[in-house]
């Protein structure tokens, strides 16, 4: 296969796009709808609710920490077989799950096992569907990314409908039948060989060029402050309108509200972010700082107006945010390096993730409202929209860097770094 | 008296009607009242009055012609005094006030009236299951005025839907009794059309535990298809008994294995048409592309005379032929 000077952009794009649609639906969405499982289970096994909750802790944790592992495969072997593998792998936990007899069988099968799976799908399939496109990357992603809010929808309710039929039992052994889609998925992303592949090199290579890669490493940080700032309101803001002395039902409406509008927010800024010239990661400053805004004004709003206006804003610009967050690391570090660039990424900026909520949680029982967490959560996200200011080519007018920047980038970055060590990778 | 006895772990229940009477709920009611059980109090009434012999409280007021109910449940033998409180049109000499029990007349009966208010009292012990039932006040004059007290045994909470489990599986039945104190619980089988109860020493199939007297829990392990089926838990009190039916569904771990091959093959198959797809368009595309270097190729046999610029592009389709 000749090596592209320029990615499709369309075409086999296209089908990559859908692949990850389904991916995000399959990951996330079964992720988000474990709450359905967490009742029966704490019924079944007798045991408390915290230890239960552990099961979709330890999944998560590890879907994020072994992205890079996800990552340095599909450079190697190329996106397919790793995403393939990490779909059996991710349905044989489910599978082991349903013939648990204890809450340890579920934390390894599910937690471990499961969760491995997921970490070598999800990154792989991003940074592929970002080798497919330059022009339209931003709507690409923000299109593959609706697949997390639209799954929610429909997990949850299919979930409870399986559990009233076939019990937890029967009910994971389905799930896991709905995660072998993952290997479909897997089957979707054609290898795509870029002019500046053979340049970067191996895993190892990439990685080290990568850590010595001053842009990247601060995009790192900015996104780290971002995530901690960005799951909070999640977790949150339904105690905090309980406290408001909303009723549930109102609250639940809010809840969708804020979900449909994230929505429209990715697809919107997805098509955004390609119509408008220049780096994407001026866009993504401006979302995160609206973002943070909101966040920052949310406990200031009393009246139910206020709150829900306030709320659309969120959900808008956090959905916004999201497909510009993984457009800007293409530019960044080129598409030959964006395998192991989104998977150490996706490691660090989960610290961040597991750090927000406890610490919202935290200032909530320290100060009694949820004012001090939402301004904080606010902060941590301005901070991260300030660091975005540093990266390269900002304020320039510039249009996305050419393959054969990235490509001469590459190589200087392999050269000065083969300078300082003796051996070659 | 005989009630004594059974008096001697005396009624949380009458202090919790007294408080309940004092909360004011009788008065103003003129449709049927909802279900009054023991009050969540009796805990802490029970301290304070250990072994007195209060008698609870216990009234209704009757404005119309509407007949007037009041549901009570009663767990243990107590003193027991109604009260009926009737407002008359007029003249509260000419009228007639009757108890009734079913069909049999009540005596025992105390009135008096203030004003065109008329108070009624019946003062009774109930000491076993035959006293429970409904008794009624009646006011007779141009329409027949009419309250009933409605004594109940506490009821017992089972699961509406089903439970499903799987054959090999252990399953809990739980069975639950809301402000109740300690009872005895059985529980039974169905087999066929009988009850058959439950015999905890024959095999360790059967575990019966109660963590506290409010709630049973019936331990099934090592399921089979037989288990299937009705199960009830009857909980027995001095007064009476109440008990609760809870399904139970054996399913065996094919149910669910159809659909899950089902789904497994489709992913199968959607895989294969994927991968078949491509290796076609390749197979395809590397025929056109053969035929295009086969002419290129010509061509550059034709140019090589011209100059050394050529080598470049021979150099990349030689890479891509190779790959």
């Amino acid at each position: 296969m000749a090596h592209r000077a320029e990615p499709p952009d369309g075409g086999w794009g296209w089908m990559v796009v859908l692949s990850a649609f389904f991916q995000s639906a399959l990951v996330f969405g079964v992720l988000r709808s474990f709450g359905v499982f967490f009742v029966e289970l704490v019924a079944a096994f007798e045991e408390q609710a915290a230890r239960v909750s552990w099961i979709a802790s330890i999944g998560i944790a590890v879907q994020q920490f072994g992205s890079p592992v996800g990552s340095a495969l599909s450079t190697k072997y190329g996106p397919r077989p790793v995403v393939m593998a990490g779909g059996i792998l991710a349905a044989s936990g489910m599978l082991l799950a349903s013939l648990a007899t204890t809450l340890t069988h579920l934390y390894l099968s599910i937690g471990l096992l499961s969760g491995s799976g997921w970490a070598l799908t999800f990154t792989p399939t991003l940074a592929c569907l970002s080798r497919y496109f330059s022009r339209r990357r931003s709507l690409a992603t923000g299109l593959a990314l609706t697949g997390v809010g639209l799954s929610s929808f429909a997990f949850a309710p299919l979930f409870q409908w399986l559990v009233s039929l076939y019990a937890w039992r029967g009910a994971l052994l389905l799930v896991s039948a709905l995660s072998l889609h993952l290997v479909a998925c897997g089957a979707l992303l054609r290898p795509l060989s870029l002019m500046e592949d053979p340049v970067v090199g191996g895993p190892g290579a990439q990685l080290t060029s990568l850590l010595h890669h001053g842009p990247f490493l601060r995009y790192t940080v900015a996104l780290t402050l971002i995530n901690t700032g960005y799951f909070i309101p999640y977790v949150h803001l339904i105690a905090h309108l309980q406290d408001l002395d909303w009723d549930p039902l109102s609250a639940a409406f809010l809840v969708s509200v804020v979900a449909i509008s994230d929505l429209v927010g990715r697809v919107a800024s997805g098509w955004l972010g390609d119509a408008v010239p220049g780096p994407v990661a001026r866009l993504l400053m401006l979302w995160t700082t609206l973002t943070g805004v909101s966040l920052a004004l949310l406990p200031v709003a009393h009246t139910p107006t206020a709150l829900m206006a306030l709320a659309v804003a969120y959900g808008f610009t956090s959905g916004a945010l999201t497909p510009v967050a993984f457009s800007v690391l293409p530019e960044l570090v080129g598409t030959g390096r964006i395998y192991c660039g989104l998977g150490l990424v996706q490691m660090v900026e989960s610290i961040g993730g597991l750090l927000g909520a406890p610490l919202s949680g935290y200032l909530r029982d320290v100060t009694g409202n949820y004012t001090a967490s939402f301004v904080v959560a606010g902060s941590f996200l301005l901070a991260g929209s300030g660091i975005l200011m540093t990266l390269p080519h900002f304020c320039s007018l510039a249009s996305t860097s050419k393959p054969q920047d990235r490509i001469r980038e590459a190589v200087e970055t392999k050269v000065s770094l083969s300078k300082e060590e003796p051996e070659e990778d | 008296m005989r009630a004594l006895p059974g008096l001697r772990a005396l009624p949380l229940l009458l202090l919790g009607l007294l408080a309940a009477g004092r909360a004011g709920r009788a008065d103003g009611e003129t449709s049927v009242s909802p279900f009054t059980s023991l009050p969540i109090r009796e805990e802490t009434t029970t301290k304070h009055f250990n072994s007195s012999l209060e008698t609870p409280n216990i009234s209704l007021t009757v404005r119309s012609s509407v007949p007037v109910e009041k549901n009570i449940t009663l767990e243990r033998p107590s003193n027991i005094e109604l009260t009926c409180q009737f407002i008359t049109s007029g003249n509260v000499n000419s009228v007639n006030v009757t108890w009734k029990k079913g069909n049999k007349q009540l005596e025992n009966i105390h009135t008096n009236a203030t004003g065109s208010i008329l108070y009624t009292q019946y003062m009774f012990i109930i000491t076993d299951s035959k006293q429970m039932g409904s008794y009624s006040c009646f006011l007779e004059e141009e329409k027949e005025q009419r309250g009933t007290f409605n004594f109940k045994v506490p009821e017992v909470q089972g699961k509406n839907k089903p439970l499903i489990t799987y054959v090999g599986d252990s399953v809990v039945l739980i069975c639950k009794c809301q402000h109740c104190s300690s009872l005895n619980w059985t529980w039974y089988s169905n087999n066929g059309s009988a009850q058959v109860p439950i015999d905890v020493q024959m095999n360790d199939k059967y575990e019966i535990k109660g963590t506290n007297a409010n709630e049973t829990r019936l331990k099934i392990t090592h399921l089979s298809e037989d288990n299937k089926g009705s199960y009830w838990c009857r909980a027995a009190f001095p007064l009476g008994e109440s008990e609760q039916r809870v399904e139970l569904v054996v399913l065996s771990y094919l149910v669910p294995l159809k659909p899950f091959l089902g789904i497994a093959a489709e992913v199968v198959i959607v895989v294969a048409v994927i991968l078949l797809y491509e290796t076609h368009t390749q197979k395809k595309k590397k025929l056109t592309d053969d035929g295009k270097e086969f002419e290129q190729i010509e061509q550059l046999k034709s140019d090589d005379s011209n100059g050394i610029e050529n080598n470049a592009p021979r150099h990349r389709k030689n890479e891509s032929v190779s790959q």
